[in-house]
């Protein structure tokens, strides 16, 4: 067991952690964000993908007592009106759900660091994430759309 | 008295309303079973078997049950005590245990469950049970199977859910579970051009990705139970069966599902769960590991030996196949497979003489069960390519070949049934079209070459099936829909609100559909087999149209009218001949007096069909009815890698009336993306009959780079004559033809015709080699 301290989308707690617990767990149980879940729980489908500090995180290989002071945001902690949301929404990027949120992380961490992906650029980004209902497409134009949204935006904010 | 102007048509069915919970599940917000609340629940862990089939001769459990945590340990001898016979459940077959009792038949079986505080407590004690075994020995493939010893049962047990099996029982001796025959003419009388193969699709598995989940607990004399399930009204029965309890004293509630494709029906996790609560009188929950989840079900491997004759006219004169589904340790649903995709081995062709030999065979694997396509895609497989490869040899254009010998409405397909609404026709031009078939390109580009490729699919809904709905009007003109049919991502719960909303003239958003709970929503068969838009879709429509009647008669008693002269409008009721008119919501508290109130209606769909006959497997009436569907796809394959590339795929379904096209295109998309991954390489691998590819590092998936450059999901309708707005379901229709449409491009491109899937680069490479 150890003390640690996590930021769980701008929630800061301490909390006693088995050693070798995973961050999946610790996330669902201690925070109750349902949108990390475990689809393989060997790092090969992304369904637990959470954000540390922009970057993903399979949190399904990841024991929490390395995270200590961390700051994480999951897809159910995300601001009502973030743009990646409104474009899955508004593209259908969703048939069962299930996968969804791990692609939204996905999409957040990409943009963050390439604000205006090629078509290529966002295929290598996700080929990790797997959506069984076969939503590809869907999510591909959702995250076109929101670099999109996002590239408008700044440009209003720089004017 | 206002006179109001009646839009009296609210378009809700053909409408691309949203789907329900969109945002709640872009934002994870959406509960799945396991994220549900419910009471704190013990965790169960079970240990297997690590022999395909043997005499469990001891067991020794008290390493485990002095372990850390542990509460509990129950082996199958232990609820073979209580239970009896009636531990075995199963839907065709009484065959499986959930705790392996006397015998296992697969490296994997459970044979004792750990009940413990917490997952890991339960999964460490559960390694340290020991299990000592006599060995037997195993069969692992169908064609030893079908010949003889061993057998993995000693006798067939139908159980009594279907009754046409009942005559099976006691049957002994046999690894050969069902048998089905189609006997038309006399294939063996005709001359022409003929190919013959054998064909083989491996066992595949549907890998939803939310796991199996199921937690059960007494409450007072009732066992309740929440699970992922996509057929509750079957669990419950399957539950108070076992438990022997009446049906209201079994609760299965639903969420929810993260996908299933087969995977989450019948007796999956749920025996286990209710089982160890009801005897240990705990709340209990199981959550399946990705490892396990691969144990749970497959979708059958299928060996086909097929042939088909053309004569000097291009006409297919004849048609044979002998399949044989490999369905485990389990029959599950097997036999209804091996006689529902049985009767649609020739394919969608007009031929006189046919025969069909479809079995369903035990193997000592684990079991095989209902998968998206329900067989056909592997007897597709076979139909398909044969058709394409006579095309081929008669030195024909593949694409006009079928289309000369395609049925077309009103014709009898060779299974004896009159077609209607199965426009194989119009999917095949669609597709064909899309994908400029005729039209010349570039065959080769250095070690690429690139071929096109066809084909077609048929199936039969799920008949003879039994609905229900209930329509709850609320006193301020919203809805609520009581329906067990799950939405599993299909997304039923959109298209039902949207069916009852066009009944009733209501807006997106004003019906909601209630999670199926057996105690609160009425029977339906089950979600499978794109059996719901039909049936569900039509108890939907007819609860919400005796709705509509109860409210016109109130509105005729208030405004002193007859009932035939008020008219339901998005607006409220109207009097054509006093132009008087009400809200719902007015005339609802008019009625009762009180807000807040409901308005209660609801009714039942059922079909039936004419059972064939079991010696020729011909019916009049074999189903309610067809879906038809079509592939055609442009690829490359790397003659130096083996690897296929798909430029374009475009798939077409006939979905009789798209109720929410986008909805519709999604399915059409999913189903060939999944159907992209059987064709290519996703297969579960096995090794003397343990799975050696059983985790998501080993088991390949399509993923995003997996996809076509270009997509084409195009919806042909043909309105069927008793469908809900002529609507027919979609879920399974472009998987089946998904696999043979690319081999048949394969072959196109390369002169070869592989045989086995899936087309991996080393067996595109081998077959090049051979061939050269
Ligand atoms: S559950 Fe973590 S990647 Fe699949
Ligand atoms: S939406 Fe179902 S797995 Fe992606």
């Amino acid at each position: 067991m150890r003390e640690i301290e996590l930021k769980v989308n701008g929630l800061r707690r301490k909390l006693g952690v088995a050693d070798d617990e995973l961050l999946l767990d610790v996330l669902r149980r201690e925070f109750g964000t349902t949108s990390v879940r475990e689809g393989c729980g060997v790092g090969a489908c992304g369904a637990c993908t959470a954000l540390v500090s922009g970057k993903s995180v399979s949190t399904c290989l990841s024991r929490a007592a390395r995270f200590d002071g961390a700051e994480i945001t999951t897809a159910d902690g995300l601001p009502a009106d973030d743009e990646v949301v409104d474009e899955f929404v508004a593209n259908r990027a969703m048939q069962c759900g299930y996968c969804i949120p791990g692609f939204v992380m996905m999409a957040h961490e990409l943009l963050g660091e390439n604000p205006q992906p090629t078509d290529e650029e966002v295929v290598e980004h996700l080929e990790g994430n797997i959506c069984r209902c076969g939503t590809y497409s869907e999510i591909h134009a959702a995250i076109k759309a929101a670099a999109t949204r996002r590239a408008a935006k700044n440009e209003r904010a720089t004017a | 008295m206002t006179t109001v102007e009646s839009r009296s048509s609210v378009a809700a069915v053909g409408e691309r309303w949203a789907r329900v919970d969109g945002r709640a599940k872009v934002r994870g917000e959406l509960q799945y079973a396991a994220d549900q609340p419910v009471r704190p629940c013990l965790d169960v862990a079970v240990h297997r078997s690590t022999r395909p089939h043997a005499k469990i001769t001891a067991i020794d459990t008290s390493r485990a049950l002095a372990a850390e945590g542990v509460v509990a340990v129950v082996t199958g001898a232990d609820l073979y005590a209580e239970f009896g016979d009636r531990l075995m459940t199963g839907p065709a077959f009484s065959d499986q245990p959930c705790l392996a009792y006397g015998k296992v038949r697969y490296v994997g079986e459970p044979i004792a469950a750990v009940i413990a505080h917490g997952a890991k407590q339960a999964r460490e004690a559960a390694e340290l049970i020991e299990v000592s075994y006599d060995e037997l020995e195993p069969v692992h493939d169908v064609d030893k199977a079908v010949l003889g010893a061993p057998f993995v049962h000693d006798e067939l047990r139908p159980s009594i859910v279907f009754g046409d099996l009942k005559h099976l029982r006691g049957k002994r001796d046999t690894n050969v579970n069902y048998e089905y025959n189609l006997r038309k003419g006399d294939p063996s009388s005709v001359s022409g051009t003929t190919v013959s193969y054998d064909f083989w699709c491996p066992p595949t598995h549907h890998v939803p990705i939310e796991l199996p989940f199921a937690a059960a607990w007494c409450e007072g004399e009732r066992l309740e139970l929440l699970a992922t399930t996509q057929t509750p009204s079957y669990v419950r029965q399957s539950l108070a069966d076992l438990l022997d309890l009446p049906l209201n004293r079994v609760r299965v509630r639903t969420a929810p599902l993260g996908g299933s494709f087969g995977a989450k029906m019948y007796d999956r996790l749920e025996p286990l769960v209710a089982a160890l609560a009801w005897t240990q009188k705990m709340a209990v929950k199981i959550t399946a590991t990705r490892e396990e989840a691969f144990l749970l079900t497959t979708r059958h491997g299928c060996a086909v030996a097929g042939s088909m004759t053309a004569d000097e006219n291009g006409m297919i004169v004849a048609s044979t196949s002998d399949v044989r589904y490999d369905t485990g340790a389990y029959a599950d649903v097997g036999p209804r497979i091996t006689a529902k995709s049985g009767l649609v081995a020739p394919g969608p062709y007009k031929v006189d003489n046919v025969h069909v030999r479809s079995r369903c065979v035990y193997t000592n694997k684990p079991s095989a069960g209902p998968f998206r396509g329900f067989g056909v895609p592997q007897v597709t497989w076979a139909h398909e390519s044969l058709a394409d490869e006579l095309a081929r040899q008669l030195g024909e254009d593949p694409v006009e070949f079928r289309r000369r010998n395609m049925l077309r409405e009103g014709d009898i397909a060779p299974v004896g049934t009159p077609m209607h609404s199965a426009d194989f026709l119009g999917s095949l031009d669609a597709v064909t079209e899309a994908i400029e078939w005729g039209t010349p390109f570039v065959k080769q580009e250095g070690t690429l070459v690139r071929g096109r490729g066809v084909a077609v699919g048929m199936k039969a809904v799920l008949t003879p099936t039994i609905s229900n709905a209930v329509v709850q009007l609320n006193q301020d003109g919203s809805a609520s829909l009581l329906i067990s049919t799950i939405d599993m991502g299909q997304g039923s719960d959109t298209i039902m609100a949207q069916i009852a909303a066009e009944v009733l003239c209501l807006g997106e958003g004003d019906v909601r559909v209630v999670q199926a709970d057996t105690d609160v929503t009425p029977y339906d068969t089950i979600t499978a087999g794109s059996r719901s838009t039909y049936h569900t879709g039509n108890a939907v429509r007819l609860a919400a149209e005796n709705m509509r009647d109860k409210l016109v008669e109130l509105a005729a008693e208030r405004f002193g009218v007859v009932a035939t002269d008020i008219k339901l409008t998005s607006d409220g009721l109207v009097s054509a001949q006093t132009q008087e008119n009400v809200s719902v919501s007015e005339l609802l508290h008019g009625h009762f007096g009180a807000r807040g109130t409901t308005l209660t209606a609801e009714a039942n769909f059922s079909t039936s069909w004419q059972p064939y006959d079991h010696e020729n497997g011909l019916s009049p009436q074999v189903t309610e009815h067809w879906f038809a569907g079509a592939a055609a796809v442009q690829l490359t394959v790397d003659t130096a890698t083996g690897r296929v590339h798909i430029e374009h795929l475009a798939v077409a379904g006939d979905v009789g009336r798209a109720i929410n096209p986008a909805m519709v295109e999604q399915q059409l998309s999913g189903a060939a993306i999944m159907g992209i991954g059987h064709a290519l390489f996703d297969q579960m691998v096995f090794d003397e009959g343990q799975i050696v590819n059983g985790t998501l590092l080993d088991y390949q998936l399509p993923s995003i780079k997996d996809m076509p450059d270009k997509l084409t999901p195009i919806i042909i309708e043909s309105p069927h004559r008793t469908g809900p707005f002529g609507a027919k379901g979609v879920g399974e229709t472009t998987i089946i033809p998904l696999a043979p449409a690319i081999a048949n491009a394969v072959r196109d491109a390369t002169g070869v015709r592989i045989t086995q899937l899936p087309l991996t680069p080393e067996r595109i490479l081998t077959a090049l080699e051979e061939q050269s």
